[in-house]
């Protein structure tokens, strides 16, 4: 893509999303939806950092998230509730937790590694449910409540002022999708690229490709738990759903939706994919299988996302 | 204390048999078409849903005979429409595809037989314990263990002895030259996948016997069958076998001296697996 | 001492012997040649010296270091380069990003996050340079995966060449070329191996290619070293002749 269209690209993302609060509810839609896509864009975004630029299948990405969320709400509700904090802790719960279990992986490929993705996104489902002393089980961590931002002179009302809150969010956003734009334009990043290229030519290049992975892993789970501290944040309440597979599944299905080759990909794929959602849930129970039948249908007939048609359109 | 020991080792092979009978069917279309069907479970469910739905015409043997190949039926149907669109491309999407399916098969499933428990009624002679002594030993446990022990028999008798089985097992070590020597590998796959569901839809009529009906049936014993063939080795059947019934016992035996850790103790030898041993106990390497 | 030297090095596969107990020494600077008809076991015996596997006896050394059992990416470091019978790229990216991508990760910038200008400048010089050596200038910016054969074939030589080795190794570059693709590589390693005084050994079919570049020749016969010596040498050999021909020669 042209440089001038890029830069234009970033202009109207950035545009949109600091103008949303105005524009959602002409349309007859709502801030916290807003505030919705934002946070999942970042988890979708942060997974395509492993899925479309590393080249690597993770099914288990909700893991991570649920667990930014459990810390989060957790610390906020009986240790000291305080945002930055709370985030803090939430986001090193799941970015050491993944750390961990990166080296276990890391030497598999393909659907392999996707199926061991899944069964470790299990283990943290089946630990949520079964410590119900401390994770509350099905019924969550509620009763505690997102704390004002006190910057010494000023306040910034997350709590009350939901406007402000989605403003919050997406300054985070914001630093997390330039601190992944800057990597991923980085030598480091550019390793990345070769192994999902070719990882063989990879590796006979000199690049220790298990390594890479590992830490592509560890950057890309660091910012999904970044998510899931908003996602805790956004709703006063975790519970295990936040890190199920069907979780897992959804931020996959953004990615691809959105195109997995493209920076703002998944960021559109989240757009997209929780205005329907929010609609069929609004007009069925049965929303369950219209998702199922949505993720048949973006297999088989668009598969490079709607960014990659455009991509095609443009080239041709 | 013995006997405590003993129904948990004798529970845990039963449930370990489970875990096998469907890991296996997981396990055959991996192997084959290098797909993880993630809907497996869904058709587990299916199958209990559809016995369920069947017994009040053809009673509980009918139903047990019927209700795995119906479901099998739809698994074959949905290979061809859907699933064999994907063989070619990047895994990821076959994943992707088989997630949709568990959704909207959980989704249906709980559309057409309602969300709560149903009852699944088993001919009574079934559940009378046959000792005293062994109070755990109902029939019907013994019943399933048996069918699960004939299933297995069954399947290595397949991939031994039958043309479809030796062509199955060729196929998951070459199947270009399969391919090559005459073989009609789309209908191969499609037959594979097709014995895999009827695993699942047959663990899925056994399950409902001992656990009653709920939508998300499925969901619980999908895990396990993942657990099992990473423990067992990826590309091998019997490794998944023993996988599934070794978790099984070992779950069961974890059950006698901390009960709370019985579930977490499949993932802590998962976790031992990928470390010592990435390819698993039986697995081949250069799998993946 | 010679730069690498192979010793006594088998390679079975169950029991198929691919390599059996084959030696090879090559002299810094020398231009060597392996040739040998179909199932030879020449790109086995590649695949050992490059560390795709391991010999199951014998030992390799590479300047100095004894090499038998290193990891691929540490003979890498060591100053090893190889190219693959089926080019081996990086398809979607241009070929001025797989370039930069060898030489920063020859410089060991492979996990920087960020460079300064000045590196930054290097960087992009030397893929220049690279671009230049391997004539590839007006597609630079392309991606390499639509490129022709010959030129796929040029960047993955450059690519290897980025990684500054001592030692650069072949496998079958003028495979599946035509008479001017075949020049154009044949022209490219000539001045690589003479301005660079690079050390190379490469697998060959393509005779009129073996006996215009290489100084020395080996030969193997399924499995099993045949000859070695000069090119006059070696086309005045009868053993290679039987074996290439048959008892007919």
């Amino acid at each position: 893509m042209p440089k001038f269209d890029k830069r234009a690209g970033d202009i109207l993302v950035w545009a949109l999303l600091l103008s949303a609060p105005f524009w959602l509810p002409t349309v007859g839609s709502y801030v916290e939806l807003g505030t919705r896509v934002v946070i999942y864009a970042l988890a979708a975004m942060a997974l395509n950092f492993l899925l479309g630029y590393t080249g690597v299948l993770s099914f288990g990405h909700a893991a991570y998230f649920g667990l930014g969320a459990y810390g989060t709400a957790l610390t906020m509700k009986y240790v000291y509730p305080s945002t930055p904090v709370g985030m803090l802790a939430g986001i090193v719960l799941g970015t050491v937790a993944a750390a961990l279990i990166g080296p276990m992986i890391a030497r598999l490929r393909g659907v392999y590694f996707a199926m061991c993705t899944i069964a470790f996104g299990q283990v943290f489902y089946f630990i949520a449910f079964q410590w119900f002393s401390l994770t509350g089980g099905d019924d969550g961590v509620s009763a505690w409540h997102r704390a004002p931002l006190d910057f010494g002179f000023a306040t910034l009302d997350i709590l009350n002022n939901n406007k402000a809150f989605y403003y919050f969010v997406v300054a985070i956003f914001a630093l997390c999708a330039a601190a992944m734009a800057f990597l991923l334009r980085s030598p480091f990043g550019r390793t990345l690229l070769a192994i999902r290229e070719n990882e063989r030519r990879a590796r006979f290049l000199g690049i220790p490709v298990d390594w890479h992975i590992w830490m592509s892993w560890v950057v890309s789970c660091f910012f999904v738990s970044v998510a899931g501290t908003l996602f805790a944040l956004m709703n006063d309440f975790v519970d295990p759903r936040a890190l199920r597979w069907d979780q897992s599944g959804n931020f996959v299905i953004m990615a691809v939706l959105g195109g997995m080759r493209s920076f703002w990909g998944p960021l559109i794929g989240s757009a997209i994919f929780l205005v329907l959602q929010d609609y069929i849930s609004s007009e069925t129970e049965n929303w369950m299988s219209f998702i199922g039948l949505f993720f048949v249908l973006v297999v088989l007939f668009f598969p490079r996302g709607v960014l990659g048609i455009i991509r095609r359109k443009a080239a041709s | 204390m013995t006997q405590l020991v003993l129904f948990n080792v004798f529970n845990g092979l039963i449930i370990g048999a489970f875990y096998a009978l469907m890991a296996l069917g997981l396990s055959l279309i991996l192997n084959l078409s290098g797909v993880i069907n993630f809907a497996h479970g869904g058709f587990l469910a299916m199958g209990g849903y559809l016995a369920y739905s069947l017994i009040p015409y053809v009673g509980f043997w009918g139903a047990l005979l019927v209700s795995p190949i119906l479901v099998a039926f739809i698994g074959i149907v949905i290979e061809r429409v859907l699933i064999r669109r994907l063989y070619g491309r990047d895994p990821l999407y076959s994943l992707l595809l088989t997630f949709g399916l568990a959704f909207m098969i959980e989704d249906g499933t709980r559309f057409i037989w309602g969300a709560q428990s149903l009852p699944y009624q088993i001919p009574s002679w079934l559940s009378q314990p046959l000792s005293y002594q062994y109070f755990f030993l109902t029939g019907y446990r013994v019943f399933m263990v048996l069918l699960v022990t004939a299933a297995v028999g069954g399947l290595f008798l397949i991939l031994n002895y039958t043309r479809l089985g030796i062509r199955i097992r060729a196929g998951t070590l070459d199947l270009e030259t399969v391919g090559v020597l005459g073989v009609n590998v789309r209908v191969l796959r499609n037959l594979n996948f097709g014995l895999g569901i009827y695993l699942a839809g047959l663990a899925g009529v056994l399950a409902s016997g001992m656990l009653g009906l709920q939508p998300n049936l499925g969901d619980n014993l999908i895990m396990p069958s993942f657990i099992a063939i990473i423990v067992g080795g990826l590309g091998s059947l019997p490794g998944t076998l023993v996988g599934g019934i070794l978790i099984g016992v070992v779950s069961g035996v974890t059950t006698v001296f901390l009960p709370s850790a019985s579930e977490a103790v499949m993932y802590v030898m998962m976790a031992a697996v990928l470390i010592v041993r990435p390819r698993g106990l039986f697995g081949e390497e250069g799998r993946f | 001492m010679s730069l690498l030297q192979v010793q006594n090095v088998s390679k079975h596969f169950g029991s198929l012997i691919a390599v059996n107990n084959v030696s090879m020494n090559v002299e810094a600077g020398e231009l060597r040649a392996i040739i040998g008809p179909n199932g030879a076991g020449k790109t086995t015996f590649f695949n050992l010296i490059t560390g795709f596997f391991s010999p199951t006896s014998g030992r390799i050394v590479f300047d100095g270091h004894d090499i038998s059992n290193l990891l691929p990416a540490r003979r890498v470091w060591l100053g090893m380069a190889r190219t693959f019978q089926v080019t081996e790229v990086f398809p979607e990216l241009s070929v001025r990003e797989n370039l930069r991508i060898s030489v920063e990760v020859a410089s060991g910038l492979r996990l920087r996050a960020w460079l300064s200008h000045t590196d930054d400048d290097k960087i992009r010089s030397r893929v220049s340079e690279l671009i230049d050596m391997g004539s590839l200038g007006g597609k630079a910016d392309r991606q390499v995966g639509e490129l022709s054969h010959g030129d796929q074939r040029a960047t993955e030589i450059m690519m290897a060449l980025a990684l500054n080795p001592r030692l650069l190794l072949l496998d079958e570059p003028t495979a599946g070329m035509g008479d001017q693709e075949t020049y154009d590589i044949t022209q490219l390693i000539s001045r690589l191996h003479k301005n660079g005084k690079l050390t190379i050994v490469l697998i060959e079919h393509d005779m009129r290619v073996v006996f215009h570049l290489a100084d020395r020749i080996m030969v193997l016969d399924q499995g099993k070293f045949l000859a070695e010596g000069t090119p006059p040498e070696i086309a005045a050999n009868k053993a290679v002749q039987t074996a290439y021909l048959g008892q007919a020669a």
